[in-house]
């Protein structure tokens, strides 16, 4: 897994590429929990090459949401491939999530 | 209604018939009353002239004296206005050919005129022609005298004779003129109902007088004809005849409006006095007295109904609320009212007798009620025991290619004590059992869960089966308070060889069956049935399938199984029905099999469980075209080798040619629950391995199986299901990898294997 960090005006970009699994996650998992702590509060994040995510990856994602959410920041998804959007819907995110089809739909609401 | 009228009907008629009566005696009596009237007027009339007329047949009374006398009268008496000596021609006066001296009243004041001219010849006039003639007094027509009195009168005619050298000759005659006005306010004066009136007629049918001045001077005989009928005429002919009487008549005045006439002559005048009255004025009073009694009769009736309807309804109530309380019983409402009644009638006692019956019912229901919970306990926990034993019978019956498994269990109504079992010792091993524990009920069942999970525990490939049943029979012993056994028939099949070593404990002897081959038992006893005998030693002994061969392991609820006339399906009846099934898949036999059983017992209640297991190998694995493919992967319990999973299903998905979407939710299933065995499987820091192995057991069907010596740890007993549809705040992320895998795989199964955890997963592509 790699990560990639894109400061805009008006958020972080995060960009997610290749599998995410209880390998990997604490990498992700550090990476946010800074970002948070450092006041970062408005974060997308791109799955649009993520190709692979378990559990212990949506543990992260849930646990970063939770705490933006408290901070009332804000903390999106977007571009989603077929198979992890359904690994989502398994999982019941799509519920809690604010997920957008492209990045561009996405940054439109910050 | 009719009965009710009844004596209203009689008391009309008979005061009609009273009425008339009563009607006909005023009228008579009124009418006898008004012509003495008459009379009492007219008798001094008739009277002075006839004494007058005595008197002047002695010639030596002067006819002056004489006139004197009728000019006094004529002067005092009420009704006579005027008197008339008439003489013959010369008789009085020899030069006058007429001579009639005549006194009248005019004006209050008498005065007198000689009568007698060419223009008034009275000796054409009745009044003196009819006494000439006749020789005896008489009474004119009513006629208008414009001659004389100018007024509408009556002439009372009495001839005069003379007696003049002893002959009697008549000289003239004496009139007395009598004022009909006089009658005419008698007349008018007569009231008799309504408009009951009095009328005056002469002899020759002209009427005198009446109040109806259309009738007057008219003749009522032609009246009559005009506005009566018959009976009008009957009565005014008998009237004219002088008769007196009561009549009714149809009409008169050219109306026919029915009506009665009283009548009587008026004696010496020839004339008639009638009164006429309408016969519905005689009714009047009757019609309103009837009128007034029809009201007072409706009005009864209406409140007789209305008492009545409040007298039934009141008797009625209590009926009605009883009614109303036993229906409401009978809907099931026990506690309904009763309604309470105080008197000790009828009523009161059915009242009573419904209160004892709602009491009775009431303790009856609440009885059944404790009942039916007790009952219902005991259902319910039959039900959980029942169920947990059905949801032990593992149910995918996934086999190599070249081999087919099909099982069932057919409970009867209670919890019995028939199993069977399989289950893979590894790849190429299948043990396979079937067993049937004495008795049914709870008992019977946990003994039979007991030795299923003994056989599962003990099964461990390269253990003999004998040595397992020997356990499993030894454990079973230790502690067996009720003395209970099972008769047990355990199996390992060498998948590849088609080798079969099984040991039979007391059970029935197994069939084998295959097309165009008879049909034979495998009658080997490996020992008492488990339970029975501690020290027992069990021996077993060695099968090979040949290819089609189905081995065929059934329980005693097959031949044991009875139909309404109490016979046995039995041993022959089993084996022949097999024999007719061998072309069949080993789930086609078993289903055949399930309804020639069925139709054998005719809807007699099934008594024992019913439990089929049927193995057959199809081909051996050499001719096979398409061998089971198997990979198995050996991996030590660290998160690194979730790399190392990953890398072989890659492998595989070429090999096998996986879509890319299940690789993905194998990969995630498996990496889920890898990592739970590496998270909480283990308390030490060892290293252990964990058995993963792939088999492509179909073309579209792929099992995995994963085997650590961890905890127990039963993930299909995890609850997670209610945790997915939770807000934020409330999300967990525990439990979802669980979720996964029971969401993402096809089915989901698992043992607990001796010390082992497996799980067996399918997935359908």
């Amino acid at each position: 897994m790699e990560i990639s960090e894109l400061k805009t005006d008006q958020c972080v970009i995060i960009g997610i590429t290749g599998r995410l699994d209880t390998t990997n996650y604490s990498i992700l998992e550090k990476k946010l929990m800074d970002m948070i702590d450092s006041h970062h509060d408005k974060i997308l994040v791109d799955c649009a090459k993520m190709d692979y995510v378990s559990s212990s990856g949506l543990r992260i994602l849930l646990m970063a949401l939770k705490k933006i959410t408290m901070a009332k920041g804000k903390f999106v998804l977007c571009s989603l491939q077929e198979n992890i959007r359904e690994i989502f819907e398994i999982s019941g995110f799509t519920n809690i999530f604010e997920i957008y089809a492209t990045q561009d739909e996405a940054l439109k609401v910050f | 209604m009719i009965i009710l009228f009844f004596p209203l009907v009689i008391a009309y008629a008979s005061s009609s018939v009273l009425l008339l009566l009563k009607a006909q005696k005023e009228a008579t009596i009124l009418t006898e009353q008004t012509i003495t009237e008459f009379e009492n007027v007219l008798q001094p009339t008739e009277l002075v002239p006839q004494i007058l007329a005595q008197a002047m047949e002695n010639p030596n009374i002067s006819y002056v004296e004489v006139l004197r006398i009728a000019r006094d009268f004529v002067d005092h008496d009420p009704v006579v206005f005027g008197t008339c000596l008439a003489f013959e021609p010369y008789t009085y006066n020899k030069e006058s050919y007429w001579y009639a001296p005549y006194a009248f009243e005019k004006n209050g004041r008498l005065k007198t005129r000689i009568l007698g001219s060419a223009d008034y010849d009275y000796y054409k006039k009745d009044w003196y022609r009819l006494p000439k003639l006749l020789g005896k007094p008489v009474w004119t027509e009513p006629y208008f005298d414009e001659g004389g009195g100018d007024t509408l009168m009556c002439t009372y005619s009495t001839p005069i004779y003379r007696v003049i050298n002893g002959n009697r000759l008549f000289t003239g005659v004496l009139t007395m003129d009598v004022s009909l006005s006089g009658f005419e306010r008698m007349v008018k004066n007569i009231n008799i109902f309504e408009t009951g009136y009095g009328f005056l007629v002469s002899g020759k049918g002209r009427i005198i007088t009446s109040p109806k001045s259309v009738m007057n001077n008219q003749n009522i005989l032609d009246l009559a004809k005009v506005g009566g009928g018959r009976e009008t005429l009957v009565a005014i002919r008998s009237m004219l005849d002088g008769k007196s009487g009561f009549n009714k008549m149809d009409g008169l005045e050219a109306k026919k409006n029915p009506s009665f006439l009283s009548y009587a002559p008026v004696a010496q005048t020839g004339w008639s006095f009638g009164i006429i009255f309408p016969e519905e004025e005689l009714y009047d009073d009757l019609y309103t007295f009837l009128k007034f009694m029809s009201w007072m009769f409706g009005i009864s009736i209406v409140l007789l109904l209305f008492t009545t309807i409040m007298i039934t309804r009141r008797m009625t109530r209590p009926i009605v609320r009883l009614v109303a309380a036993t229906h409401n019983i009978g809907q099931g409402d026990f506690h309904a009212k009763l309604p309470v009644r105080k008197s000790k009638d009828e009523i009161a006692q059915l009242t009573n007798a419904f209160s004892v019956m709602q009491d009775h019912l009431q303790s009856y229901v609440l009885n059944l009620q404790e009942t039916t919970i007790a009952k219902e306990k005991i259902e319910s926990e039959l039900n959980v025991a029942h169920s947990i034993q059905m949801g032990m019978l593992p149910r995918g019956f996934i086999t190599p290619a070249n081999w087919e498994l099909y099982a069932t269990l057919d409970p009867a109504k209670a919890v019995g004590g028939d199993l069977y079992d399989f289950f893979y010792l590894d790849p190429d091993h299948l043990c396979i059992a079937i067993g049937d524990v004495a008795g049914k009920g709870v008992p019977a069942s946990l003994f039979m869960m007991v030795t299923r999970t003994l056989l599962r525990a003990k099964a461990i490939a390269g253990i003999p089966i004998a040595e397992v049943m020997q356990s499993i029979n030894h454990e079973l012993c230790q502690d067996n308070p009720n003395e209970m056994f099972v008769t047990f028939f355990a199996a390992i099949v060498d998948l590849k060889t088609g080798e079969m070593e099984f040991c039979n404990a007391g059970h029935n002897y197994p069939y084998i069956v295959a097309t165009g081959e008879d049909i034979r038992q495998l009658k080997a006893r490996g020992g008492l049935p488990l339970g029975v005998n501690e020290t027992m030693n069990y021996t077993s002994e060695k099968f090979c399938f040949k290819p089609r061969e189905i081995l065929v392991l059934t329980t005693d609820g097959i031949t044991d199984a009875l139909n309404t006339s109490n016979d046995f399906f039995g041993e022959p009846k089993l084996a022949s029905t097999l024999a007719a099934m061998a072309n069949k898949n080993t789930k086609g036999l078993t289903d055949s099999l399930i309804i020639e059983l069925k139709r054998f017992s005719l809807g007699a209640e099934q008594a024992d469980d019913i439990t089929i297991l049927a193995l057959q190998y199809k081909n051996s694995s050499e001719t096979n075209a398409q061998p089971m493919q198997t990979v198995q992967l050996k991996l030590k319990n660290h998160l690194s080798e979730l790399d190392n999973i990953a890398v072989n299903l890659e492998n595989l998905s070429e090999k096998w040619n996986l879509p890319p979407k299940i690789v993905m939710e194998i990969n995630l299933v498996l990496e889920e629950l890898f990592t739970n065995v590496v998270f909480y499987a283990f308390d030490d820091k060892e290293e252990h391995e964990i058995n993963l192995s792939f088999m492509l057991v179909d073309t579209h069907q792929l099992q995995m199986r994963m085997e650590d010596d961890g905890k127990p740890f039963n993930l299909l007993e995890k609850k997670v299901n209610d945790v997915f549809d939770k807000p934020l705040e409330e999300r967990q992320i525990g439990g979802l990898g669980i979720h996964f895998v029971r969401e993402m795989m096809n089915s989901v199964d698992y043992q607990r294997s001796g010390n082992k955890n497996v799980v067996i997963l399918t997935k359908n592509f």
